[in-house]
Parts: C-alpha cells; sequence; structure tokens
C-alpha cells in the first residue's frame, strides 16, 4: 500500500477533536489532499513533527494530537523521541510511514532498514507500539489505526509502506495561513 | 543581578506556561527554581532546535512558552528558526547565555561562538536585547512588545551572573 493510500484510510478516524502535525513534502502536502482541514502542514523544519507534535499535545490535552511523519524525519528527530519516552503526553499519537526513501527529494535511500522500530520504541520506554511490515488488506491496517487512536497513551504505530508514484503538488496556502487557519480551528 | 526567582514571577505574569530547552550553567539557579515552580513547567529538550519545535506546537495550541539556551545552540538552531518560528510568524522568547566573553577566556570553545553571537542573530534577523540587571523588566517588556507586535522570535542576551 503507497503512503497517500494509507493516509486516505486514516480519514474516518478523523474527528473535530484531532490535531494533525504533518511532515513536511509528501506527508503534509497527502494529508493537506486527503484528510479534514485545516491542519498543521509543515513545509520545512525536518525533524521538528514530534517535537511540535509534543508541544502541541501539552498545550491542548483534551485533543487528540496525531503526528504522521515520514522515516526520513523520523530518524532526523529521532532525539526528540526520548524526550517524548519520557514525559509521555497521553493524546500523543505517532504514525511512521516508512518507505525507505527520502521521495520528495528524488526517491535517494535512507537508512531506515536498518532500524527495528519494535526494539527502538520499546527502548524508548514508549508502551503502545506496532508495526505493519506489509499491508496486505485494508483491514489490517484499520485495525491498527484502531488500536492507535484509542491508546490511552502515547501510542506508536510504524508502517512500511510502498513508494508513492507521484509527488503532489505544493500546498496552496502560505504558512502563516496555515497557522491562522488551524488555531482559529482550535 | 537578577533573582531567578523575580524573572519567573514576571514571566508567569505575562501568561508562560511552559518553558524548554537545554541547560547552561549560567542558567543553573533559574532552573532550579523552573524545577520547584507550580506555575511553569520546563520541559528538557534534547536539541535546541528540538526546543524551538515544542515551543511552536504550543504556540499553535494557543500557549506561551520560552526557550532556554546556550549561543552555542544557535548554531544547532538555523532552521528550526527560518523555516518554522520565523516562517509561520510564531512568536518565540529565547534567553540565550552569552559565552565567550571574558569571564570565558579560559573556555576556548565558547570563543568563537561568543565573537560572533550577535552577528549570526543579526543574520537571522532576529531582534535581540542584553539583559542587565537595573531595568531588567523595562528590558523584558520591550521584547514581549517586539514578540506580539511582529509575531516574530526575539532573544535575550545573558551575560555571566547576570540571573542568580
Amino acid at each position: 500500500m503507497r503512503g497517500e493510500e494509507v493516509i486516505a484510510f486514516l480519514k474516518e478516524f478523523i474527528s473535530d477533536d484531532s490535531l494533525i502535525v504533518s511532515s513536511n513534502g509528501n506527508v503534509s502536502r497527502q494529508a493537506y489532499n486527503f484528510l479534514p482541514q485545516p491542519q498543521v502542514y509543515l513545509r520545512g523544519s525536518m525533524g521538528l513533527p514530534m517535537s511540535i507534535g509534543l508541544g502541541l499535545a501539552l498545550a491542548q490535552p483534551e485533543k487528540q494530537i496525531l503526528v504522521i511523519t515520514g522515516d526520513g524525519n523520523f530518524l532526523m528527530g529521532l532525539s526528540s523521541m526520548t524526550t517524548i519516552g519520557n514525559y509521555k503526553p497521553a493524546n500523543l499519537k505517532i504514525i511512521i510511514l516508512d518507505n525507505a526513501i527520502y521521495a520528495t527529494t528524488g526517491g535517494q535511500e535512507t537508512v531506515s532498514p536498518t532500524v527495528d522500530y519494535l526494539k527502538l520504541l520499546e527502548g524508548l520506554g514508549i508502551q503502545h507500539y506496532g508495526s505493519l511490515n506489509s499491508i496486505k488488506s485494508p483491514s489490517k491496517l484499520l485495525e491498527a489505526f484502531e488500536i492507535l487512536l484509542s491508546s490511552k497513551q502515547t501510542a506508536v504505530l510504524h508502517i512500511n509502506i510502498e513508494e508513492d508514484i507521484e509527488n503532489l503538488e505544493n500546498i496552496p496556502w502560505q504558512p502563516k495561513e496555515i497557522k491562522n487557519r488551524f488555531m482559529k480551528n482550535i | 543581578m537578577i533573582k531567578s526567582i523575580d524573572i519567573l514571577n514576571y514571566l508567569s505574569e505575562n501568561n508562560f506556561e511552559l518553558s524548554t530547552g537545554v541547560p547552561c550553567s549560567y542558567f543553573k539557579e533559574l532552573l532550579i527554581e523552573l524545577d520547584k515552580s507550580a506555575d511553569i513547567q520546563y520541559i528538557a529538550a534534547t536539541r535546541e532546535d528540538e526546543a524551538v519545535g515544542i515551543a511552536c506546537g504550543y504556540y499553535l495550541g494557543k500557549k506561551n512558552c520560552f526557550l532556554i539556551m546556550q549561543n552555542s545552540g544557535l548554531a544547532t538552531i538555523g532552521d528550526a528558526f527560518t523555516s518554522l518560528a520565523q516562517l509561520y510568524e510564531i512568536p518565540l522568547l529565547i534567553f540565550v547565555s552569552y559565552r565567550g566573553l571574558e569571564p570565558d577566556k579560559t573556555f576556548p570553545e565558547h570563543v568563537i561562538m561568543g565573537n560572533v553571537t550577535e552577528s549570526v542573530l543579526e543574520a537571522y534577523g532576529i531582534p535581540y536585547w542584553n539583559l542587565k540587571g537595573e531595568n531588567w523588566r523595562k528590558i523584558l517588556d520591550k521584547a514581549l512588545e517586539r514578540m506580539k507586535e511582529d509575531s516574530s522570535v526575539v532573544c535575550i542576551l545573558v551575560e555571566k551572573e547576570v540571573i542568580i
């Protein structure tokens, strides 16, 4: 399954109480195109989506904060996961869409295949985690989303995905407009 | 010299409920007071750019967070400024220890950054104030006013033993 398909399946789990932080590149473009708007669409700040999610989760404890990030972004911000493992806000959920490449910049390989995500997450003290190595049927994916988003603790879902066929167009909103629309909607 | 508790009370009165950053020995007492504070929580970040991410997320959630870091962090933090805080026009107040000046002459690791600290901030286009023991509230008032008016990042440079 490709990243955009995975994100499209997420749609039915997103309510008014969900706030999404999507990482720069294809992930934020897919979130913009396939999920309810407005959300936090990052244009840059590679490596920071998890820490932005942590800040948002602390400010809005009644909301469900969902960070959607690619593997390159996740690995760049890996040390921020130790902070999350320490503070563990119950309302923070993270989905790692792992295609093992930097898709937006031309498909260069990441080092993600060397990482055992389940052991890594266990080592970070994050108790609720899962990994989907291959998604053969949507039902497995929907079940994993259900478990992730109903968890009463910080939870992380790692999903191996196939490469997207094409990169989507840039998000038309200017960054300031993204911020204003997002904050107005909370 | 400014007492840490007075600064924290000032920040609390100005609606800061969270702080994050990476320690510097110049902020040792401030961090001890923060640890005791019932009004302002401190999140220990692993890197200064991560701290910017946390503070920006907190602001997007409609609350205010200030940052604490050494000026060495200004070198780590560039992209978090230019492609997050500044790009999205997110107001941030950052306390930056001014290492590499005369009291640090036996710390060569701080000297180069000390020499370029103000040029770095100018290059980023970040307004900054040098905190002094006298009239410190007025200095912080000015910085906060600028931060809110321009919805921008502002830095407070803190030399040795200014905050005790």
